[in-house]
């Protein structure tokens, strides 16, 4: 997360945004957010199925696996990669998806 | 049985012979004929003398950092360790030098295994990599084993992003700190230069 916090303004310039989505609640999200002084959305999604959508929910486990995904303008998911995040891949697919929109 | 005898006997010879032979440079082919050393063709600077040493990492919080353990200190002065770094990606979020040096220790990530308290920090403003920077010192406290680190924090930049670079000198509560180390981290740091622009600077066309 905190990359991604360090990257907003490489983000904002690619026309992306970010969201992070946990199990967690909305309280203990705040509390998080504000603890780590992150100013992009958390998503509390309690029941799971965005987790479930995504494919990070793995069975009979309380929590979502750490997941990342793009998607891109026109609502089609343009990368899934598990684990912590590459920050550098993600922005070198960021800058293409952007030149693209500029190229349609 | 009797094989197995000789090779140890061998080894321990090798061994021996290992001891016996002058240090080897770590920096053997990483050397310009300025006297700075190039590495991984990203930095160039002066490393530290002996008995600094080179520390391995398996992290991205640092990229690339040094150490004088306790076998370098008079004996009984433990904590001793003496460690300093580049940091590509310091803690924090701010692209101002200020505000980053305030989330460096207000988000608690710096040492944060070690459960230390932080004295607030006093800064200044200096030069470092050809430009504008801060230095931020401060004393922290891990009062359950009774030790104090005293941190040096340079906040400088490479393009657009804040880089950093820390220094740390463990000592027990009533030791003094060895501020001579301190010189060592002021010279690398002084001589500290990057080879070619960063990866954010080529993500954005930036020559």
């Amino acid at each position: 997360m905190e990359g991604h916090q360090r990257n907003l303004y490489l983000y904002d310039r690619f026309n992306a945004r970010v969201a992070g989505v946990s199990r967690d609640d909305v309280p203990t999200l705040r509390h998080w957010s504000e603890e780590m002084g992150l100013t992009f959305p958390l998503l509390a999604n309690t029941t799971g199925y965005l987790g479930i959508a995504f494919g990070a929910q793995h069975l009979g486990m309380p929590i979502f696996a750490r997941r990342t995904v793009v998607i891109d303008m026109w609502g089609k998911i343009r990368y899934i990669r598990d684990g912590s995040p590459d920050y550098r891949e993600i922005l070198l697919l960021l800058r293409g998806l952007h030149e693209e929109e500029g190229r349609r | 049985m009797m094989r197995s005898i000789t090779v140890v006997i061998a080894l321990a010879l090798l061994a021996a012979c290992t001891v016996a032979a002058p240090p080897a440079d770590p920096w053997a082919g990483m050397r310009t004929e300025a006297g700075t050393v190039v590495w991984q063709d990203e930095y160039e600077f002066v490393p530290p003398p002996a008995p600094w040493k080179l520390m391995s990492l398996n992290e991205d919080d640092y990229s690339i950092a040094f150490f004088r353990g306790c076998g370098d200190e008079p004996p009984g002065n433990f904590p001793c360790e003496s460690t300093f770094a580049y940091a590509e990606e310091p803690f924090g979020y701010s692209r101002e030098l200020k505000e980053r040096q305030r989330e460096f220790f207000r988000l608690r990530r710096f040492l944060w295994a070690s459960r230390v308290d932080f004295d607030p920090p006093s800064s200044k403003k200096i030069s470092a990599l050809g430009g504008e920077a801060l230095l931020a010192e401060t004393v922290g406290h891990e009062r359950v084993l009774k030790h104090k680190v005293l941190a040096q924090v340079v906040f400088a930049r490479r393009g657009e992003r804040v880089v950093a670079f820390y220094f740390t000198q463990w000592r027990p509560d009533d030791g003094t700190f060895d501020r001579s180390h301190l010189e060592d981290f002021r010279r690398f740091v002084e001589t500290f230069r990057f080879r070619k622009p960063s990866f954010y600077e080529r993500l954005l066309g930036y020559r």
